[in-house]
């Protein structure tokens, strides 16, 4: 991609502090995200992929700026740059007022449909909302709008009068979609919007978006755990370990040629259907536990379970190091051979 | 709402009002009260010792709208006209001149020393049911109008005291934090100071009329509403629908009052029944302690506590008790109703 970013992440950090005692001193921190840095462009997916509690879905949040609500007091660093008519806009340096000048251009598919609707709003009203709050539509003009929201997203006109309690799991991500599609935002950030759903509508929806990122040419973050799902929508791929980020590149690069250990024994992981191919495979099973991001190991944060890991590894937290084909990986010992067992 | 309901969409709230109307006992103690009270606000046509109309001479007066001195109708003595005199010296002077009095024909405030034979209070007769009071007032007519100021005062104490609690509650739980925790402990000391001697000190001091003492309840009466508001706030910000509004760009009162308040409703509406009861009841304790609402009001305390002076007025002990045990009960199916309704469980017990 030759274009210039849309978004550009540099250095975010997302720690929640910890606090104990009398006197309610701080006494730790909990490093959710821990400084990762990536760039996406227009038009593209960039897949976020990880195990859970790596950060990927704090990341998303971090980007639209919700966490402070449930943790009052989380500490965002970094810089998170929005492309603005050419000129690139720090959003975390801005207050919440001058924040929701751009949200239009950012909005954020969430991961439960059952709780991400407001239960008590009409679908019509759920839908209108952001355009209440964005344009100064007739409110003729705001409904024909909804309407034409909800057969974008394969539902109908005449379901806007609907309770969201009326609908299936997979309709009701659709609504969500259509939600943030209504201030035509250039970017939208989708944390784990299939994993809540059955497969079979997994693929539905997952091919709505696509489609809709077509047509609208959208950017699109996708967060997912799932890697089948991801490598399908992908342009390219972030792959996150316990608030860091180990390797990001293309998508199909990173699959066929992951670099990372974690990468590299993540994705021996994926169900294969073809029992050949998978016993020819070689699995690489990881020992232990993801370390609590309560006490992140030095160094790398991979070290503890890295079949490769050396004594240099807990020294330096090792940086992305492009590879070629803009494929960075933050691993130094990403050429060496997995010992087999 | 912006868009038309179809009959086949239900909101929760319909569905809700659906189930506590299934519920009888609830229902119908809800349809009782709530015209009961409204046929109270017609008190002064029922229960009045004005006349309706009056025609004499051919003219037509309305004195429960307007004062006609007694010497109108030509009648011995000062001041306003006694219409229950006038209705008997028309029907039996056949002038065709007449009087239409209210069904019940007597004021709470009127001393009817002079009509009745003996010393007050009297007991109960076929012209005043439940007898007078030791100033020779009727107690029947005492009881309704108190009804009424009592209802009444027990709604808007109610209505302020959960404004003031819901906005309160919702701003601690919504920004959680160091606003949630120094509130928290501001409510904690604001709570601990014993509401009961605050409200006498204040109208031992002040002449208490009924708006002073509807605000001396509202500011104590709100404490407890918060806790259970900020609890919702708390639960329901963490949902992804708040998030959303966030990520649309919509402000917190927007947030707060639009979107959290809405799923926040069920503490408010299935305690609201309760929080009537113990406004009631406490109206009722402060007019028998004597610092409630300045005399003459009628009000059910003041008779309890003339009763309490000699038991032999038994009148006096028992209307004012089965009338406010009558209420309270009513309004306490009303509560278990709703509380029923606003169970997710689908089966109730109450039918």
């Amino acid at each position: 991609m030759s274009k210039a970013p849309l978004l550009k992440v540099r250095n975010l950090h997302v720690h929640f502090p910890i606090f104990g005692g009398i006197f309610q001193r701080r006494v730790t921190e909990v490093k959710a995200v821990d400084g990762i840095s990536f760039d996406v462009y227009p038009g593209e997916t960039l897949g976020i992929v990880g195990e859970s509690g790596c950060g990927k879905s704090t990341v998303g949040k971090a980007l639209i700026n919700v966490l402070r609500l449930t943790a009052p007091d989380v500490e965002i660093s970094g810089e998170v740059f929005l492309e603005d008519n050419g000129e690139y806009i720090d959003l975390l340096s801005l207050s919440r007022k001058e924040m929701n000048k751009h949200r239009p251009d950012m909005q954020m598919i969430f991961q439960d449909p059952f709780s991400s609707l407001n239960p008590r709003m009409l679908v019509g009203d759920i839908i209108q909302e952001p355009l209440d709050l964005h344009t100064n539509l007739s409110q003729k003009e705001k409904r024909e709008k909804v309407a034409w929201l909800l057969e974008k997203v394969g539902l109908s006109a005449e379901q806007s009068t609907r309770y969201p309690h009326e609908f299936s799991g997979g309709q009701r991500q659709r609504i969500g979609i259509a939600r943030a599609l209504a201030t035509e935002p250039r970017l939208i950030i989708a944390d784990e919007p299939v994993s809540a759903l059955d497969v079979s509508i997994q693929a539905q929806v997952i091919n709505l978006m696509m489609d809709l990122q077509d047509e609208f040419n959208l950017s699109l973050i996708f967060i997912a755990h799932d890697l089948s799902v991801v490598e399908h929508i992908s342009n390219r791929i972030g792959v996150m370990y316990l608030g860091n980020m180990a390797e990001v590149g293309d998508a199909d690069d990173v699959y066929r040629n992951p670099k990372h250990p974690y990468t590299r024994s993540l994705l021996s992981a994926v169900p294969l259907p073809d029992p050949k191919l998978k016993n020819k495979r070689q699995r690489i099973v990881l020992k232990g536990d993801v370390p609590s991001p309560l006490a992140k190991p030095s160094g790398c944060g991979f070290r503890t379970r890295c079949p490769l890991a050396k004594s240099a590894c807990a020294k330096d937290i090792p940086q992305l190091e492009d590879v070629g084909q803009a494929h960075f990986v933050a691993c130094q010992y990403h050429e060496e051979e997995f010992p087999v067992e | 709402m912006i868009f038309k309901k179809r009959t086949n969409s239900e909101s929760i709230l319909h569905k809700r009002i659906r189930k506590f109307k299934g519920m009888k006992r609830g229902y119908y103690s809800f349809i009782i009260l709530v015209s009961l009270y409204l046929l109270s606000f017609l008190n002064p046509l029922l229960i009045n010792n004005k006349a309706l109309v009056v025609k004499y001479n051919g003219e037509y007066f309305f004195p429960v709208s307007k004062y006609y001195p007694s010497t109108t109708f030509d009648q011995q003595g000062y001041g306003e006209a006694q219409y229950r005199k006038l209705d008997e010296q028309f029907e039996n002077d056949n002038s065709g001149n007449w009087v239409i009095m209210p069904v019940y024909p007597f004021h709470p405030n009127e001393s009817l020393l002079g009509e009745i034979d003996g010393e007050p209070p009297h007991a109960p007769t076929s012209l005043h049911w439940l007898g007078t009071d030791n100033r020779a007032r009727d107690v029947f007519a005492r009881m309704i109008y108190g009804f009424n100021i009592s209802i009444s005062f027990a709604l808007i104490v109610t209505a302020i005291a959960y404004i003031i609690g819901i906005t309160i509650g919702a701003i601690l739980g919504f920004f959680g934090g160091r606003v949630d925790m120094f509130g928290q402990r501001f409510i904690e000391i604001f709570a601990s100071i014993p509401f009961l001697y605050m409200v006498i000190i204040i109208s031992s001091v002040l002449q208490p009329s009924f708006w002073l003492l509807v605000t001396i309840m509202s500011c104590f009466n709100w404490v407890g509403m918060t806790y259970y508001i900020r609890g919702e706030f708390y639960k329901e910000k963490a949902k992804d629908y708040v998030s959303a509004a966030i990520s649309m760009g919509a402000d917190n009162r927007r947030i707060m009052f639009k979107h959290i308040l809405p799923n926040a409703l069920t503490p408010i509406i299935t305690f609201a029944p309760f929080a009537l009861i113990g406004n009631i009841s406490t109206l009722v304790s402060l007019d028998f302690l004597g610092f409630g609402l300045a005399a003459p009001t009628p009000s059910w305390g003041e008779i309890v506590n003339q009763g309490i002076s000699d038991i032999r007025y038994w009148w006096l002990i028992l209307s004012p008790m089965g009338a406010s045990f009558t209420t309270l009960l009513l309004i306490s199916f009303i509560g278990e109703g709703v509380r029923e309704a606003f169970d997710p469980k689908v089966h109730s017990r109450l039918r």
